[in-house]
């Protein structure tokens, strides 16, 4: 067994108990030790001190192969030279100014050319932003009420998308919320003629990437039977690429799936980590969102449009999906078959630049758990339940140490757990 | 934000039914009902709970539904019943006159002393046995409540929904352990821990379990701090957990 070097996380830890005193939950969200599932939260960091390329180093020192890449935003690599320098650049010219800079225009332009279904585009800061203009938008464009929403689903923190059970979370909130099965074409169809009439829009992420289960691609037609449902009864179809986007395609994942989608949503990989969203949409929608009351602070800040430009200009030259694509498989194939010698049924699931690992050999996921965490004390960073994220800085050198050291975490598992196997 | 008649389930099983634990847990509770004849009380809810307890050789058994009884409480509604427990409704007997004195005298005297650990005193809890009866009682009671209300209140029955089946620990280190079992939507709490549970929820002291039931801390902050550990399929955790939010509206 190769022993690697096992993490210790002392000045992580003090700096946690700092934040509790001064910060809700110390980390809250999805960077967080409740909602990021660290299980348990001995074995993760919970600062980081630097990052570069395809690493980060916490505040303890430790170096980690970064998997999640801050979930999602770093797709070439943590500061990447060209992106950060069109940034820097524009730092020394203006970021948040009275009129926004010019820069905005370019990056609409390039996003319009970028995008198929794109005739037009809107910035914003987050992915929730967009999410709820598109929603907002599809309402003010049908003068209906009614969304459709896919189980499973997420779609940011503002209270329409969220649940009725969550905290802060009122009825009303909810009240016009409809749902249904990834997937389910057939119940789609029933739900919107029991709703005829009354739809607004159907949004759904290009995939079901939930949490916990194995990720579902669609099934062959899904999507474009829902296109053609979606125009004949005048619903707008919204596709949250939130995640998604940039890693399938560089024109947006309905693309890649072979559909046009009327709203798409972008944020995380737009800028490679300079905080950004945007809004495409088609032609007919663009009026809607003009007349309606939707802005923010940063919303126009110049700094990160420069860097979406030269990110999305790199992405381009690089062919990036195919690229994530192919070291995706490399490193999943090198997983499962260190699973394999080990005993464990390691399976992957979802779209390969976006992977979803899940240990099948007990219902229970504590071996996967358990795996994980053997994994993330030895550098290698990866999320129990969430879907994971390839970026381009991973190099072939990082897939091989990442394998060994996820070979020696399942030998440890499997050694504490002789009665599994 | 909460219904009368997930009250009176939560008052009929979650809390009355933790007089069964009441004479495991306190001596003095047990010697109330030690040297007497077997009895047993009826308690119907119109449009509502029903269940039997029965005090025997010092201990306490409820029965879902309403079986042989000695003594029978019929309530009109879920607001009277819910009223003999706030202590504003005085139930009147349909059957079992000649157990009045057992209903008026050994039973108030259970019901009180689960009054007091259950709304413990700052002074009482400085008592080390106290305080651990106390908490003990209170887990039982909001593992217990947590079913009641994954069932019937309309927000809790979303989120109980949400739950794949299987079993739930719950359990505090070195103390109180229990089920809640989901099959279909539908959650059923037994008093004990599983033996293959499909996720795990420890409060890792019984103080710090205290403090949760007393909203004293937090749960997401102490997942942090390490002090709640939780193991396997978190997402049946996480709408368990929407549930238990719950609990603090019915039980406040």
């Amino acid at each position: 067994m190769a022993n690697f070097k096992v993490n210790q996380y002392d000045k992580s830890r003090e700096l946690f108990n700092r934040a509790t005193k001064v910060i809700p939950s110390g980390v809250y969200g999805h960077l967080g030790p409740a909602e990021g599932n660290f299980i348990p939260v001995s074995a993760w960091p919970f600062f980081s001190e630097k990052a570069k390329g395809a690493y980060f180093w916490d505040v303890d020192g430790n170096k980690f192969i970064d998997y999640m890449c801050a979930y999602g935003p770093n797709i070439l690599g943590y500061n990447d030279p060209d992106v950060d320098k069109a940034a820097m650049e524009q730092a020394k010219l203006g970021n948040c100014t009275t009129s926004p800079s010019y820069k905005m225009v370019e990056l609409a332009e390039l996003m319009v050319d970028t995008v198929k279904t794109a005739d037009w585009a809107f910035f914003a800061k987050n992915g929730n932003d967009t999410t709820q203009l598109a929603i907002m938008a599809a309402r003010n464009a049908t003068h209906r009420k009614k969304i459709i929403f896919v189980n499973g689903f997420y779609h940011g923190v503002s209270a329409v998308v969220q649940k009725i059970d969550y905290p802060g979370v009122l009825p009303e909130d909810v009240a016009n919320n409809l749902y249904v099965d990834w997937n389910d074409f057939d119940a789609l169809e029933k739900l919107v003629a029991e709703n005829e009439g009354e739809i607004a829009a159907f949004i759904s992420t290009p995939y079901l990437h939930g949490n916990y289960f194995d990720n579902v691609t669609p099934a062959d037609g899904y999507w474009q039977k829902v296109r053609k449902l979606c125009t004949e009864k005048g619903i707008v179809l919204i596709v949250d690429d939130v995640r998604c986007g940039f890693r399938l395609d560089l024109a947006g994942s309905d693309a890649y799936y072979g559909f046009e989608a009327d709203l798409i949503c972008f944020c995380k990989a737009i800028a490679n980590g300079w905080n950004i969203s945007c809004l495409c949409g088609k032609e007919f929608l663009k009026d809607a969102v003009s007349g309606m009351s939707y802005t923010g602070s940063y919303w126009m800040s110049a700094v990160p449009f420069a860097a979406a430009i030269a990110n999305i200009n790199k992405m381009k030259e690089l062919n990036l999906p195919a690229v994530l694509k192919e070291k995706s498989v490399k490193l999943l194939d090198g997983l499962k078959e260190a699973g394999k010698n080990n005993g464990f049924d390691l399976v992957c699931s979802g779209e390969p630049a976006l992977f979803y690992m899940r240990i099948a050999n007990d219902n229970s996921m504590m071996l996967h758990q358990e795996w994980i965490a053997e994994c993330v004390k030895r550098g290698i960073f990866f999320s129990s339940h969430h879907n994971h994220f390839m970026n381009y800085a991973i190099s072939d050198a990082d897939i091989k140490h990442t394998i060994e050291v996820a070979d020696e975490a399942f030998k440890i598992v499997k050694k504490a757990h002789p009665e599994a196997f | 934000m909460t219904d009368v008649k997930t009250l009176a389930y939560i008052n009929m099983y979650a809390v009355l039914g933790s007089l069964e634990n009441l004479c495991e847990l306190d001596p003095k509770a047990s010697a109330l009902i030690a040297d007497r004849k077997p009895i047993s009380i009826g308690l119907e809810v119109k449009g509502g709970p029903s269940a039997t307890i029965t005090f025997k050789n010092g201990k306490c058994r409820m029965e879902q539904g309403i079986g042989e009884c000695d003594i029978k409480l019929p309530f009109s509604s879920c607001e009277k019943f819910n009223g003999m427990i706030d202590g504003t409704v005085t139930p009147i007997p349909s059957k079992g006159f000649v157990h009045i004195k057992f209903l008026l005298d050994t039973f108030v005297k259970l019901t009180d002393m689960l009054s007091a650990y259950m709304r413990p005193t700052e002074e009482d809890l400085q008592d080390e046995e106290f305080f651990r009866i106390s908490t003990c009682l209170l887990f039982y009671t909001i593992s217990v409540a947590i079913s009641q209300i994954g069932n019937h209140d309309e927000i809790g029955k979303f989120s109980a929904d949400h739950i794949v089946d299987g079993d739930i620990k719950m359990s505090i280190k070195g103390g109180p352990a229990s089920t809640v079992r989901a099959k279909n939507g539908h959650l059923i709490t037994i008093k004990q821990a599983p033996e293959e549970p499909r996720a795990i929820m420890e409060f890792n002291s019984m103080k710090l379990a205290h403090d949760l039931f007393d909203g004293k801390v937090n749960a997401v902050a102490q997942i942090g701090e390490g002090t709640i550990a939780m193991h396997g399929m978190i997402n049946m955790i996480d709408n368990l957990n929407r549930i238990l939010d719950r609990v603090a509206l019915y039980l406040a």
